[in-house]
């Protein structure tokens, strides 16, 4: 251990990110962000250095960090500028507007239900309601095609988002033991502190084998600038009312918006638009919501940041001379290899209260069964993880174990009793799994999305496992009853990096293949997607862009 | 009972829950039914410490009733009754759960996906209302609302098997039509704060937030009280002075 690494051990919590003042700039007693009405204002004729489509993980650390070396940068923004103090409740259904919920048509033989599942909408993007996991990838996930002979290579390595990686975990902050999986590695601030429910299903995991630790979470566990502590309320994935959770909200916004980034939302782009005897991005066209107009905001430089489903469906409306079948899509790679995570979750009876509404839902959780063993007959792996579904989504999770009527009543008016446990399966890429755009038409008359999913052999068999193991904890904890939901999250691909056009969209540098100056920063370039939750690495993907593009090497 | 889980579907011999009059009846605040498992819970003791928003949108949905919006006066029988079922709700007091779906497709208010091989989701929910009305006149010859629960029920669960046939269903994946409505249906019934208090749910913790996680000490904070229990209270008195 470095000195370094030893007085960073020793001081956990006590030191900030360098270059992200956004934890002072946040107000005590408010959790608005504070000026957004002396945010910076850009005229749409005016060229500004970069317009970024979506405020999302990848487009706000994107803004931050080139606002930060004077990029002048407007962000379009689907959704609303959220207010948490207003617009955000302790309430389950009360959080609708959170999710995308515009139309969207879902197929193959295994469709992904979208909406409040993996689909955010609104400045802030799904961090706002994603639970707050942030592992990072492994080193193997970015050569599962060298190593296990599936899915593909990066064109880039693990050690380059490395620093990204560590300092992200500083800015969000990211509270958890130290991380014995992947590259081993230790969180700025301490664990949180684990409810009986999730103690006992460690216990199980431990009686099986399983090493379990707590965390990592993007949830304040101490002192950090004006963002209050957790206060242990359970409304995670209701967005958090606290401040305490990170998102893009939180950790990056202020920052971008006291540099000068202008946060333009209720704004939905509707193309990119290149200019024919250059091959250049001139701006983005978008519809406002204030008078449904059409506008054009002029930039030297595009950054499509809208996440596996919106972004190959801007780029495939974004036709054009050179582009006749959307932008970057001359050899048809556009909307192909999009990945979700199998998420089953299994749930265990025990005779006593538990009470797992209360804390944050995301706790403990597992590396173990990350990487390819061959022993268990299929390539690749999976994490584990425990969540506590409020009331909805637990009658969701009675309904899919096939109960209703009474006997969903009665599983329901026992839920104190039960704690839950969950997988992250890596599911592998396949070009066939793909967004495309539907014939049917949205409020502003564009082509909406459509997404086929279909697992392959090796998916099912992936699943099929972890199902047996989370079960075996369960078993093991001396759970009474079970109840098991199969079901998807997370979004990946879309709009992959490689090393050739023909096979990918954006090149190493994340700049769509045949432009000179539009970029994809979001988690559709990602090749594969690992069992981690993806968040912190789309924001480290964007913090290395950001970095590259200041430096002038993607130029 | 409730130590063992002997009273969930399950664990029964015949996969079926116990009739609900082995619950206790509620005694604080009121329950669908007024049957639960916490008789001296009410949600809205703690609403003092709710924050302004969060008490508009709870209690704003006490105040949920007809008449229907968005399904017709024909249409609203058969809801009603596929809801009951669905919901297992025979008697007063009820969760409005009609009103309540009812008003989420009045407002337009939608999920954000819709399956390849359905219709929209306010679709989907009427051609099901004119399957249970077309299944019930074939086999009753009445309509769906006129039928006796368990006649009812059995037709539910031919629709979440997904193997009702003719009329209306030979246009809808039927399957999927039924994870369609119980997606409302659930969030409907389990969004209302009765239902909250049947199942002993803490409710909005902001900005209060919650201290007992239950790791050793204690699971309950002072405001929520426990589940009920059916052990004979002189012998839990004697093994605990053991």
């Amino acid at each position: 251990m470095s000195a370094r690494t030893a007085l960073q051990r020793v001081l956990k919590g006590s030191i900030g990110p360098r270059e992200n003042d956004s934890r002072f700039l946040l107000d005590v007693h408010a959790r608005a962000i504070p000026g957004r009405e002396r945010m910076r204002r850009y005229r749409e004729d005016e060229e500004v250095d970069m317009v970024i489509v979506g405020a999302g993980a990848g487009g706000s650390v994107l803004a931050q960090r080139l606002a930060r070396r004077g990029w002048r940068i407007v962000i379009i923004e689907a959704g609303p500028f959220w207010d948490p103090d207003e617009d955000w409740v302790s309430d389950e259904a009360g959080s609708h507007r959170l999710y995308w919920t515009e139309p969207r048509v879902i197929g193959g033989e295994d469709p992904v239900e979208l909406g409040k599942n993996n689909s955010g909408r609104g400045v802030g993007g799904s961090m706002i309601h994603y639970a707050g996991y942030c592992p990072r990838f492994h080193p193997s996930d970015f050569r599962t095609r060298t190593l296990d002979g599936v899915g593909a290579d990066w064109p880039i390595a693990y050690e380059e988002l490395k620093p990204h990686y560590e300092e992200l975990e500083r800015e969000l902050p990211v509270a958890g033991q130290d991380w014995p999986w992947g590259d081993p590695h230790s969180y700025p601030f301490s664990p949180h502190p684990v409810t009986g429910a999730a103690a006992r299903l460690w216990k199980g995991a431990l009686a099986c084998g399983i090493r379990m630790r707590v965390g990592p979470v993007a949830i304040v566990n101490g002192t950090f600038g004006n963002r209050p502590h957790c206060i242990y309320r359970g409304f995670c994935l209701q967005g958090c009312k606290v401040n305490a959770k990170g998102s893009p909200y939180v950790s990056h916004l202020p920052d971008a918006i006291a540099h000068g980034v202008e946060v333009r939302a209720g704004c939905m782009a509707v193309a990119v638009e290149i200019d024919d005897a250059s091959g250049a991005a001139r701006g983005v066209s978008y519809v406002s919501e204030e008078d449904g107009s059409e506008r054009l905001q002029r930039a030297r430089a595009v950054a499509v940041c809208g996440y596996s489903i919106e972004t190959p469906r801007l780029l495939l409306c974004s036709r054009s001379r050179r582009h006749p079948d959307g932008l970057g899509n001359n050899s048809d790679q556009v909307g192909r290899y999009v990945m979700v995570q199998g998420a089953t979750q299994t749930a265990g009876r025990f005779p006593d209260e538990l009470r797992s509404y209360k804390a944050p839902p995301p706790e403990v959780s597992s590396e173990q069964f990350y990487e390819t063993d061959p022993a268990r007959g299929f390539a690749r792996g999976f994490s584990i993880q425990t969540v506590s579904p409020l009331p909805i989504g637990w009658a969701e999770h009675v309904l899919a174990d096939g109960h209703w009527g009474g006997a969903l009543r009665e599983y329901m008016r026992d839920y104190n009793h039960w704690a839950t446990i969950g997988v992250l399966n890596e599911l592998l890429p396949h070009p066939e799994n793909r967004v495309t755009l539907a014939d049917e038409k949205d409020r502003h008359g564009r082509p909406v999305a459509r997404f086929d999913y279909t697992l392959g052999e090796n998916d099912k068999r992936n699943m099929a496992f972890s199902t047996r193991v989370i079960t075996e904890i369960l078993q093991a904890a001396g759970a009474q009853d079970i109840l098991t939901i199969k079901r998807f999250a997370h979004l990946i691909g879309g709009a992959r990096m490689g090393t050739s056009p023909e096979q990918s969209v954006v090149d190493p540098d994340q700049r769509i293949w045949g432009t000179p100056n539009v970029y994809v920063c979001d988690g559709s370039v990602c090749p594969t997607q690992g069992s981690a939750n993806p968040a912190l690495t789309i924001m480290a993907l964007a913090s290395r862009l950001a970095e590259r593009l200041a430096r002038g090497a993607a130029r | 009972m409730i130590a063992s889980g002997a009273h969930l579907p399950k664990l029964r011999r015949d996969g079926r829950p116990p009739d609900p009059s082995w619950l206790p009846r509620q005694r604080r605040g009121i329950t669908p039914q007024m049957i639960g498992r916490y008789p001296d819970f009410d949600v809205f003791d703690a609403e003092p410490t709710w924050d302004e928003q969060t008490r508009r949108v709870v209690k704003e949905r006490l105040q949920v009733r007809g008449p229907l919006r968005f399904f017709s006066a024909e249409e609203e029988l058969t809801l009603r009754a596929f809801c009951d079922t669905a919901t297992a709700q025979e008697a007063e007091p009820r969760v409005p759960v009609a009103e309540l779906v009812d008003r989420k497709f009045a407002l337009g208010e939608l999920d954000g996906f819709r399956y390849h091989d359905m219709p929209s989701d306010p679709e989907t929910w009427q051609r099901v209302l004119a399957g249970l009305d077309h299944t019930a006149r074939e086999r009753h010859g009445c309509r769906f609302a006129e039928l006796k629960q368990a006649e009812r029920e059995r037709i539910v669960g031919e629709l979440a098997s997904g193997s009702l046939k003719g009329g209306p269903w030979e246009t809808l994946n039927v399957a999927r039509a039924f994870k369609v409505c119980m997606r409302a249906i659930l969030a409907a019934f389990y969004s209302h704060p009765w239902a909250w208090n049947e199942i002993g749910f803490g409710g909005p913790a902001y900005p209060r937030g919650f201290m007992r996680l239950g790791q050793g000490v204690e699971v309950r904070e002072p405001f929520e009280t426990p589940g009920a229990s059916d052990e004979d209270p002189v012998r839990v008195a004697e093994e605990l002075e053991q």
